[in-house]
This record gives C-alpha cells, structure tokens and sequence, in this order.
C-alpha cells in the first residue's frame, strides 16, 4: 500500500540520510519525494511503498533525534487508488 | 582552552572517571589532554576490545560506557560494539577523531566517513563541524546515550576542532525522554488481567534498563504471576521467586515455553518478542491476549499485536496494573512443570559436564559476581544453569550475538566493580576472537577468570550442522587450537586443563579461591549438544531433546 507521508527534520547535514536508511531498512520503497529547505528545518513529503503497516515506518521515524514531526497524509485516498 | 581539553573536561563534570581505547593520529590532540588528567584511560590492545570494555563496563553498573577511537581503521574497529550495544540497548558514547575538516572528503591518510558508517548502529551520532557546536554535542550525546531507552551514541571529532580553541558553554539538559502511557490503555490493561486465569510474566532487558527490579518483584509477588525471562533479562526476577521459569526461546527450558504456549494472557515487560525467544511467531503464545509495556513506542505491535500497551518508564507504569486474583491450578500446573522438566546434572560419563560445572560454580562463586560469557553453545548453558540475582551480573551479548564479547566486557566490568568476582565463561571459537585482551588484564593485573569450554569445535554451528545440515561439519573443526592454558601463561596468567568429571569440583575450588586473574580450561565432549533446541521455523512446544550422539 502506498502512504503519503509528511516529514520535518532538523536541518542538519546527515538528516536526510538518516531517516532514509531507516526507511529503506524497515522494508519501505521510497517511490517520490519533495524536499523543501529552510533557514533551520527540511519539509520533506515522500510517498512510500510496503506491504508492511505504516505505523512500523511512522514510530521508528519519531525516534530520529533530527526528525521534529512525522504526519501521514491522504491515506485512504492513495490505497483506493492504487 | 582546546575542543580536545574540553572534551575530557565535560567528561570528567559529567562523572565518567573511566574511559577505554586506543591512540593514533587523528586522536592524538584529545590523547594528550587526557594525560595527566582525572579521567583513567585503559588501553585495549584492540579498538573492538575497548568498545565492549565500555559495553561491559556500563552494563555491570548501569552507568554510561565510554570508549575512543581514532580515525579511519580505528573507527570501523569500533563498529561491532556499537551494534552490539545497539541491539542489547546500552548507554555508550564513542569518541572517534577525524582528519581536520579541510581534508574531509579528500581521501586522505585514514579517512573514513564514519558519520555516514554509524547510521545502523547508533541510537544518534554527529560530526563536530564547527568548534562553537562541541560542547553543546557532547553534552547532547552523553544525555541521549542514557535517556529513554539507552543506546549508543557517536561524536566523530575532527583534529582541527580537537587542537582550536573553545569555549565552555553549559547546555541546559533536555528533559529526559518520559512518555507517560494512556488511562486508556491501563483500564483496558487492568481488565485483561481481571479476567486472565493462566496469565504469564514476559520478562525482557527493559527492566534493568529502568532500574525497575523492585517494581517487577512487587508485581510479581503480589500477582504470584509465573514468569518467563529473555536471554537479556535473566536475574530481573530474584532467585527465589516461586513461580520463575527461567529463560523461554529457542534454548529455553521446557516449562518455560510451554507455560508460554498455554497462558491466557502475556504481560510483556520491556521485551521485544524476538526470534529467537518466539520461534514461530504466528504460533507463540497464541492462545494469549498481549499486554505490552515498554518505554519504545516503536518496540509495540512491531512484531506481535497486542491487546493494550502501556508507552512508559517500567518505573512508572509496573506499579499501576492491578493485581489480580491467583488462580491455584494455574500455579499448581506451573509447580508441576517446573519439577518435571527441571535441569537434570546427574551426567553418566567421564567426561566434563559442562551443564554441571557451570551449575556448582554458580552455586561457589561469591555473591553478586559478574558472569561474562561469549557466544554459542557455552553462551546458552550459562543462561539455563547460572543463576543471577539482578542483570547487571550476567552479560552476555543477546541481540547481536557477537563473539569476542566476553573478555573485554569482563575487563570493562572489572574495572567498574574492583571489588567483585569477574567471570568470563567462552568457548575455544569465541576466545580467540578478541584474545589480545589478555594483554590488557596483565597490563592492569586484573582478577579477572576465565574459563573456557573447549569441544574443539565451532560447537553451535556444529550442533547446528548435525541436526540439519546432514552432519556435513564445514570448517567447524578446531582441533588445531592453540594450548589456552600455556596460551594464558605467556601473559603471566595461571591456570590448568581439565579433562574429567572427577576433576571439576576441586577445579572449581582453585578457580574461586585464586586471588588474580586465572585461567579454567576445561576440555568437554565435542558431541555434546545444547538441548531443548526449538528447530528453526518451529512452535515453541515442539523442542527437540536430547538425540543420540
């Protein structure tokens, strides 16, 4: 299933990096992505794909010193869709 | 004042008096603003060596771990300890030295981009890019490293920031990581365990984690609840716990499983239903509602759903669940099985073993001794036959399962606890892993004992290549070892060879009874096995014993 997913992280070099081995290893595919920076933080929206429940992304997401807020957007929609 | 004087002065405020690793260029700015300083540096012979030193120093207290490293190959030496404390949730704090800024990304003389390396086995980790930031990320680190659920924390420092100047600003601490569980959740928790007649204690290492021994004892003597322990968690439940069942899990005891396979409700304390405690997973406990509590929000519903999960310290949430009525067949059926399927020690042989050894020096060493062990077949026989009276005394790498643990986490446990017996138990595979560290018991004339297992074999692989790999034994024998005993005594450590049953009691006898470091090389039967074994893939109940040799 497909989850829209909205992301704020710290601005801090290695970030990025960070919550995207976390999702690559916790059996996500990352399918798109959009960063937007600003003076202290990153807005990243991203679209994953797993079989696997979002919230086993979500929660070790949260976990991520970097990562101020985690937000799932339009679930239902994408899974009708998809 | 220097990044690197300030490195050790923040140290040395935030009370760490002891530190372990290993010089080289990269590091040498923060090596000399540690001599002559309060702080004890110990050198390792090995960078793996000094990591677990830490790893076992902060678990035989509960106290941070430190360790330091250099760059490039230094760093990556440090790499297993991080995961292993990773895995088994430890406070650590790594210092690795980088290459001065202006050369990061050149490729130049031991550059490792360690940042990048530490994603998967730290809880957080930095690269001090400006000085101005150092103090603030120390600080930071060492507060991540203990806060919420413990685990390792990396601060790579390039040679630069360590020899600039700096100033000492002091950060205020974030608050600890508290979440506080939903009355929700604990009404829904609380009417589980009013209905439940044949609940069970699931025991994990979140409990020495919390500190919350008392608070779990509490829970268990009130409720009279049977309680089964992960590999991490053995000693949470005191000795003399009625209703302890010991270790579950792939090498769990048989009453432990199967009071697993038939409880009616699970009460996970600070456990993680790991693989190797569930085998089958759609198969464990699935007779069971779930009551999970754990301080990781991300550890519920991860691998098994629950039915309420209460999100806190263990400190905070144990004393609230409601204590419910016993249930007397329960507990007679539990009694039952425990006399039923208790360890048996009357082994008809000549030879050591290794079950009964480890059992009566369990029984002679002296109280709250530390127990070490490395990995494989020795690993799981000190699980089933020691006895623990809190965690911080057995230590042994779960989650990772890493061999070459045990010397330097008794080394590191030695020189946190001077005043106690330091044991480490391994096997002839597991000690030649990190055996350098011989060096460094000799260079601090550490007490530390060892005693080595020897079956001459890779003996859980081998067990492993018997059952199910049609006994085709590859690279599994070692025959071909070294003497460990002859080994022991170029770095000045005494020790004997046994070789016979009748030999072990007196052995034993030498071994608690000698004042430094000594050496109990016992040679067992290279056949012997670790029964019961849950097969791969297979329920908990379905534990193979004892087959023929």
């Amino acid at each position: 299933m497909k989850h829209n997913l909205s992301i704020e992280v710290k601005q801090q070099s290695i970030a990025l990096e960070r919550f995207l081995r976390v999702t690559r290893h916790r059996g996500f595919n990352l399918t798109s992505m959009n960063i937007e920076s600003s003076e202290e933080k990153y807005i990243v929206n991203m679209m994953v794909d797993s079989d696997r429940p979002i919230y086993l992304l979500t929660q070790q997401l949260k976990k991520l010193v970097e990562v101020n807020q985690v937000e799932i957007l339009d679930t239902r929609t994408l899974a009708a869709t998809n | 004042m220097t990044g690197a004087e300030l490195t050790i002065d923040l140290l040395a405020k935030h009370g760490v008096k002891e530190v372990f690793g290993y010089p080289g260029g990269a590091i040498m700015p923060i090596y000399d603003a540690l001599y002559g300083s309060p702080v004890k540096h110990y050198l390792t012979r090995h960078e793996q060596g000094a990591g677990f030193a830490a790893v076992g120093y902060a678990r035989s207290t509960g106290k941070l771990g430190v360790c330091f490293a250099t760059s490039g190959p230094g760093a990556t030496n440090l790499i297993t300890a991080l995961a292993d404390a990773m895995m088994d949730s430890v406070p650590l704090l790594a210092i690795t030295g980088q290459v001065p800024t202006a050369a990061i990304g050149s490729d130049a003389f031991q550059e490792v981009d360690v940042l990048g390396m530490s994603l998967s086995c730290t809880k957080h980790s930095y690269m001090v890019e400006r000085a101005e930031d150092l103090a603030e990320i120390l600080q930071e680190a060492m507060h991540l490293a203990q806060s919420g659920r413990p685990g390792p924390v990396l601060v790579d420092i390039p040679k630069d920031i360590q020899m600039g100047a700096v100033t000492y600003q002091p950060w205020l601490a974030a608050d600890d990581y508290k979440p506080e569980f939903k009355q929700s959740e604990l009404a829904k928790a609380n009417e589980l365990l009013s209905q439940a007649k044949k609940p069970l204690a699931y025991i994990g290492g979140g409990v020495q984690m919390a500190d919350a021994q008392d608070e779990l004892m509490q829970f268990l003597k009130t409720t009279n609840m049977p309680a089964v322990s992960t590999l991490k968690a053995l000693g949470s439940v005191k000795p003399d716990y009625p209703y302890d069942l010991g270790m579950l899990g792939m090498h769990g005891g048989q009453a432990a499983n199967l009071a697993v396979q038939e409880c009616d409700l699970l009460v996970c304390i600070g456990a993680r239903f790991d693989d190797r405690v569930t085998g089958n997973l759609a198969k464990f406990a699935s007779k069971a509602k779930v009551i999970h509590l754990d301080v990781d929000a991300a550890e519920v519903g991860k691998r098994k759903p629950v039915n309420a999960s209460l999100v806190a310290d263990l400190k905070d949430s144990l004393p609230h669940l409601a204590t419910h009525k016993t249930n007397p067949e329960w507990l007679a059926h539990i009694s039952n099985m425990q006399q039923q399927h208790a360890w048996r020690y009357d082994y008809p042989g000549e030879k050591v073993y290794a079950p009964y050894l480890l059992n009566r020096l369990s029984q002679l060493m002296p109280n709250n001794g530390v127990v070490c062990c490395d990995v494989g077949q020795h690993q799981m026989w000190v699980a089933q036959h020691m006895k623990f009276s809190h965690p911080s005394n057995h230590l042994s790498s779960g989650g990772a399962g890493t061999m070459g643990f045990g010397l330097p986490a008794a080394i590191g446990a030695q020189i946190a606890r001077p005043n106690d017996f330091v044991l480490t138990v391994s096997g002839d595979g597991s000690i030649m892993m990190n055996i350098q560290e011989l060096a460094t018991i000799r260079r601090n004339n550490l007490p530390v004992k060892l005693l080595i297992l020897d079956n001459q074999r890779l003996g859980m692989v081998r067990q492993w290549q018997q059952l199910f790999f049609d006994g085709r034994y590859s690279e599994t024998n070692l025959s071909d070892n070294p003497d460990f005993v002859q080994l022991a005594a170029v770095f000045g450590i005494p020790g004997e060879t046994i070789t016979h049953a009748n030999q072990v009691d007196a052995a034993i006898d030498k071994l608690v009874a000698s004042e430094g470091p000594y050496i109990l090389h016992a040679c067992i039967d290279d056949k012997e096995n670790v029964w019961p074994l849950v097969p791969p893939g297979a329920a908990n109940d379905q534990m193979l014993t004892e087959v023929a040799k």
